[in-house]
C-alpha cells in the first residue's frame, strides 16, 4: 500500500469546498428575502386608478406603452421612500427616464403636498388607496420600482431604495438596452 | 386610576387587529378562509402564515382570500392568483408540481446516493 494520493481520496474534499463556496455565497450574496418578481416577463396587469392631480381623470395601463419607463410604488409613510427621492429626481433631471408611480395606501393631500415641497420627478401619479393594484404587481413593501419596456412589459423589478449604485449598475444599462431597440 | 384605564382601554384596542372575526355566511367558508390562510406565507414577516401576521399586506391579503371565497372562487384558483403575483414561495406549503419536483425530492435523493457511496466505498468485512 503505497502512500500516493489517489484521486479518490481527494474528490470529498473537492466537494466540501465547492458546497462551502455555495455556503459562502448564499450567505454574503443572496438576498434572500427579495423575492424575484413572478411578473417578470408578462405585461403590467391592467389598472386604472385616479390621478392623483386630477382625480376625475385617471391613470391608466395604457399610459406606460411606448417607451422603456419606471413604474415607481411609493407613500409619504415610507421613510425609504423619501430617502429615495433626490435619485429619483437626478433619474428625471439628468437622465431624462420617465418615472410613473404609484401612491400606495397614502393620504393624498400629504402626498401632493410633499411632491410640492420636495419636486415632483413623476410623469403621473396615481393612488392605490387600497392596495389592490399593488397586489396585482406582486408588490410587498416599498419602495419598488419595475422597470417596463416599450411593449408594456414588465422586465425588471428592484426591491428597496434605488441608489446610484443600483441605477448604474443594474438599472441604467437595462434602460438603456430597451432604449437602443425603439 | 385614569392612568391604568387608559392602559387598559389601549390594550383593549390594539387586540382588536389580532381577532379576525369573519362575518362569513356560512361554516365551510370559515373553514376554507382559516385552511388557506395558514398556507399562505406573509412575504413582509416571512416565516409567519398570514392567518397569523398583523402586517398591513397580510391584512390585505386575508381580505382578499376572504373575498376570492365569496366569489366562488376555488382554493386552486386562489393560489394559483396569489403565485402567479409573488412566486411559489408564497405557497407556506409548495405545490407537487415539476419545477418543484427537486423541492420534494431531493432529501430523499440525497440520502440514497450518500447510502449509495458509503455502502460502496467502505472497507470489506473478511468473509
Amino acid at each position: 500500500m503505497t502512500n500516493a494520493i489517489k484521486l479518490k481520496h481527494i474528490i470529498p474534499f473537492f466537494i466540501l469546498f465547492a458546497l462551502l463556496a455555495i455556503l459562502w455565497r448564499e450567505l454574503f450574496y443572496a438576498h434572500p428575502n427579495e423575492l424575484p418578481s413572478a411578473l417578470i416577463g408578462e405585461t403590467v396587469p391592467e389598472f386604472q386608478i385616479p390621478n392623483l392631480w386630477q382625480e376625475n381623470k385617471s391613470f391608466s395601463t395604457k399610459e406606460l406603452a411606448g417607451r422603456v419607463s419606471l413604474l415607481n410604488v411609493w407613500a409619504t409613510w415610507c421613510s425609504a421612500c423619501s430617502m429615495e427621492h433626490p435619485m429619483l429626481m437626478k433619474i428625471k433631471e439628468q437622465y431624462h427616464i420617465p418615472i410613473y408611480s404609484i401612491d400606495y395606501k397614502d393620504n393624498s393631500v400629504d402626498a401632493k403636498n410633499w411632491l410640492h415641497q420636495e419636486g415632483n420627478p413623476y410623469v403621473m401619479t396615481g393612488i392605490d388607496q387600497h392596495g389592490d393594484v399593488a397586489i396585482d404587481l406582486g408588490v410587498y413593501g416599498t419602495p419598488e420600482t419595475f422597470v417596463i419596456n416599450p411593449e408594456g412589459k414588465i422586465v425588471y423589478r428592484h426591491i428597496g431604495i434605488i441608489d446610484d449604485k443600483v441605477w448604474n449598475e443594474v438599472l441604467y444599462p437595462l434602460i438603456k438596452k430597451y432604449e437602443r431597440l425603439t | 386610576m385614569m392612568r391604568s384605564l387608559k392602559l387598559f382601554a389601549a390594550l383593549v384596542f390594539s387586540c382588536i387587529g389580532l381577532i379576525q372575526p369573519i362575518f362569513a355566511a356560512d361554516e365551510s367558508t370559515t373553514k376554507r378562509y382559516y385552511d388557506l390562510t395558514k398556507e399562505i406565507r406573509c412575504v413582509v414577516c416571512q416565516n409567519q402564515n398570514i392567518a397569523d401576521s398583523n402586517a398591513p399586506l397580510a391584512i390585505d391579503l386575508r381580505n382578499k382570500v376572504l373575498q376570492m371565497i365569496n366569489d366562488n372562487k376555488s382554493n386552486d384558483e386562489i393560489k394559483t392568483y396569489l403565485v402567479k403575483r409573488y412566486g411559489e414561495f408564497i405557497l407556506l406549503r409548495p405545490r407537487f408540481i415539476a419545477t418543484n419536483f427537486l423541492l420534494w425530492c431531493f432529501p430523499l435523493l440525497a440520502l440514497s446516493i450518500a447510502g449509495y457511496f458509503l455502502y460502496r466505498f467502505s472497507p470489506k468485512r473478511p468473509t
